[in-house]
């Protein structure tokens, strides 16, 4: 057992702890990260290989060995989830993802508002909890900048300081400049889905990613290899933490990684500030780390896990929990897709970066009018490979054949030979609203391998809103793949209700401390020196991927720690 | 099937055997003669199945992807030596399952048919799948049929199209049954705007 002393622990070296890291020791304070997986290299990543990668899911946790329940009510029994779609090891999800990086739009950040100003508060279902962020987009909008210039993305302005850009996003907020790098070149399903959303009248570009189409800062560009979503990039030119923050972290000698830890509580005093970490380490050891700082930044089940773990007699229902906020309005994406295949033509949709290559936004948040309709809010729509992975054991598995043909036998053998090479996917990713009872608790009978009880989901995205909104995605997405050109257009069946892609919520953050967990700067409103950092605490989730805002936000906190918390540590205003 | 596709396909087949002796190891080497008759070389076996339980899983994995001239099926890729090998090493928990599941579908074919699997003509053996699929065949517990035939559905798909290192898609059958170039590390600007199939390289392994 090991006792040492800090100025600040992070738990989690993915897209916000790397951040923090690299920010907070750079300003001279003493970090130590704890992170539960490795750190492994780019040469790590030279095998090119589907079924290690994509299919046994190496750089992702163990569903075995780290088990996450999921139940769709509270009546039901808990069962563990087959796959778990995050990050295991030191840059978290960065490493393995495919890099999509969205500034959310401006109406994201007051979606009860814009909601309530367009349409009356009777639009809003009873039971969700929807609100505003305690942050306008044009607050977080230099902490974008910074993060799209920090760690390199590539895309194409659509909204330049208010002036709309065709062949960007025209829907965006206005950014202040133009992104680093231009737009990585568009395959053959990006240029066909291109010339089906303008001939339906809609505004597609290249989806802005985190990987870089040019050199930039002495990393090498894309290759467009087509291993992306799922593996670690070969070249290291996906701006993963790997390559980004913590070889920046590492040269200011004031950073120490500790791989193979797995922190079980958070430490408190009767005074009711945090006082360090415990941790069991990799040969099974048991640890403390006293800090004047605790950042927790694991994926989201993991924050409310600690602060439930971490109970005391000062906050018997779980550390920094006062609100009891901590765990609830738990969402996700859900996926609707449409397969498009093609007779005259080859679209070889295995070239170039994986996942959402091509887009358009004409259906996402409150971008068209919901007046007629039976919902709010909406989906951003994409072109991918049938799992956002482009090998054939992903198409085998992930794209069912449409009717007529069987999943096995001589036909379906037929099928995939002759489409394999010729069929896209058109995807929405939607937005689901929050609801009070979608939950992150401790199971009750699942422990994990170090014997701490798993985190147990409560969630059923199929609810009317949620329904109707896929429904009408739906219908949009079989127009646009007949637009595209496509010999036969079918839909994927939808899975059953447990969550789909990129979790939020569970410590939400809000401007009140009675009905949030943390502050606009991820702050505890109960325990001004630890900060829980993450896409746990988006209020509401949008339809775009949560990494580039997880990022802003950390940028964010850093900024606040740096620059004022360490003048005066409490909590900030 | 377009001329330069077929071009594509001669040409990823000779590039295939010019790879395939360097970079499959050593055993893989012993697996190029072609099968002669149903329980030959060509499925190789033994790190897990017995001489029974193998010949039933090649037979139902063949159904699943049967092999016709000029498209390789499950036997020409060797999915039962890559299922084989992966039961008495990555999927070791899955023995059990594969036993019972065994066991169960033999239950079933006796009973039913009145003869194991491996003895029942292709078109009995494809009713037997179908009600595995569906859910339908009697004597099964644990695994239900539906979570056997959903398993060795994704393990036969795994057999064709994961790297050949595995033991499974042997001189790179499942790749170039669907026209899969593998693990190529770059794709040019040119290659990105044809749109026709990709033709440039040889099919490239692990």
């Amino acid at each position: 057992m090991a006792t040492e002393k800090t100025d600040v622990v992070i738990i989690g070296m993915g897209a916000a702890g790397g951040i923090l890291a690299a920010e907070l020791s750079k300003s001279g304070m003493k970090v130590i990260g704890l992170e539960r997986g490795p750190r492994l290299t780019t040469a790590d990543f030279s095998g090119q290989d589907e079924l290690r990668y994509f299919q046994r899911q190496e750089l992702r946790p163990n569903a075995k060995r780290q088990p996450v329940t999921w139940r769709p009510n509270a009546n039901a029994r808990a069962i563990p989830l087959p796959i778990l779609n995050y990050g295991n090891q030191a840059g978290g999800g960065t490493v393995h993802y495919g890099a999509v990086s969205w500034r959310f739009h401006d109406d994201d950040f007051r979606a009860r508002s814009q909601t309530m100003e367009r349409y009356g508060v009777s639009a809003i279902p009873k039971d969700s909890s929807l609100v505003d962020w305690p942050l306008t987009y044009a607050e977080l909008e230099p902490f974008y900048d910074r993060a799209e210039y920090e760690l390199g993305v590539s895309g194409k302005a659509g909204n330049l300081q208010g002036r709309k850009i065709d062949g960007g996003n025209v829907f965006e907020a206005p950014r202040r400049r133009e992104y680093p790098l231009p737009p990585l070149t568009a395959d053959q399903s990006g240029v066909i889905f291109e010339a089906g959303a303008r001939e339906l009248g809609y505004h597609p570009f290249s989806t802005p990613r985190a990987i870089i189409s040019q050199s930039y800062r002495g990393r090498q560009s894309c290759t467009y290899c087509g291993f992306c979503q799922a593996f670690g990039c070969h070249v290291g030119a996906k701006s993963s933490i790997l390559v980004t923050t913590l070889p920046e972290a590492d040269a200011t000698g004031n950073f120490k990684l500790l791989t193979g830890t797995m922190c079980y509580r958070v430490n408190s005093d009767n005074s009711g500030r945090v006082t360090g970490v415990s941790y069991y380490g990799p040969e099974g050891s048991n640890n403390t780390i006293e800090a004047e700082l605790v950042i927790l930044a694991p994926f989201i089940y993991d924050n409310t896990r600690l602060l439930l773990l971490s109970k005391t007699k000062k906050f018997p229902n779980g550390l920094a929990n006062s609100s009891g906020q901590v765990g609830k309005h738990l969402m996700a994406h859900i996926t609707p897709r449409v397969f498009a295949a093609f007779d005259d033509r080859f679209v070889n949709i295995y070239m170039g970066p994986s996942a959402q290559k091509h887009s358009l936004d004409d259906f996402n948040a409150d971008n068209f009018d919901h007046s007629s309709l039976p919902f709010i809010r909406g989906g951003q729509m994409s072109v991918s490979p049938a799992d956002l992975e482009a090998g054939p054991i992903g198409a085998a598995i992930s794209m069912n054949p449409p009717p007529g043909i069987p999943r096995w036998g001589a036909a379906y053998r037929d099928f995939l030979a002759k489409y394999f090479a010729r069929y896209a996917a058109v995807v929405a990713q939607t937005e689901n609203l929050p609801y009070a009872d979608q939950t992150i608790d401790l199971d009750p009978d699942v422990r994990d391998q170090w014997g701490l009880p798993a985190p147990r989901l409560t969630y059923d995205w199929r609810r009317p809103n949620e329904l109707a909104r896929i429904e009408f995605l739906f219908t949009k997405l079989e127009g646009l793949a007949a637009a595209m050109g496509a010999t036969r257009v079918w839909r994927a069946p939808m899975g059953p209700g447990s969550p789909g892609a990129h979790h939020e919520g569970g410590t939400r953050m809000g401007n009140n401390p009675k009905t949030s967990v943390v502050n606009r700067y991820s702050q505890s409103w109960d325990i001004p020196n630890l900060f829980i950092v993450g896409s746990s605490t988006f209020p509401t989730m949008s339809g775009f991927n949560p990494t580039l805002t997880i990022q802003a936000l950390a940028y964010m906190s850093a900024d606040a720690i740096v620059n004022r918390y360490k003048k005066n540590p409490g909590r900030l205003a | 099937m377009s001329t330069t596709r077929r071009t594509f396909l001669v040409r990823a087949l000779v590039g295939a055997g010019a790879l395939a002796g360097v970079e499959q190891p050593p055993n893989a080497e012993a697996q190029n003669s072609l099968p002669t008759q149903p329980h030959s070389a060509g499925e190789r076996h033994g790190a897990f199945f017995n001489h029974d339980d193998a010949a039933t899983i090649a037979a139902f994995a063949e159904r699943l992807m049967p092999g016709a001239p000029g498209k390789p099926g499950a036997r020409d890729a060797g999915v039962l030596n890559y299922i084989d090998l992966a039961l008495s090493g990555a999927y070791a928990d899955l023995q059990d399952f594969y036993r019972r599941g065994l066991a169960q579908l033999d239950a079933y074919c006796r009973k039913t048919y009145h003869e194991p699997f491996v003895r029942l003509e292709a078109a009995r053996q494809d009713e037997v799948i179908t009600a595995l699929e569906a859910g339908n065949a009697t004597e099964f517990t644990w695994p239900t049929p539906q979570e056997f035939f959903n398993t060795v559905r994704t393990h036969t798909m795994e057999g064709m199209f994961a790297d050949p290192i595995y033991g499974g898609n042997k001189d790179f059958a499942g790749w170039r049954l669907v026209g899969f170039p593998g693990a190529q590390p770059i794709y040019t600007a040119t290659d990105m705007q044809n749109k026709q199939g990709f033709s440039r390289t040889p099919i490239v392994g692990l």
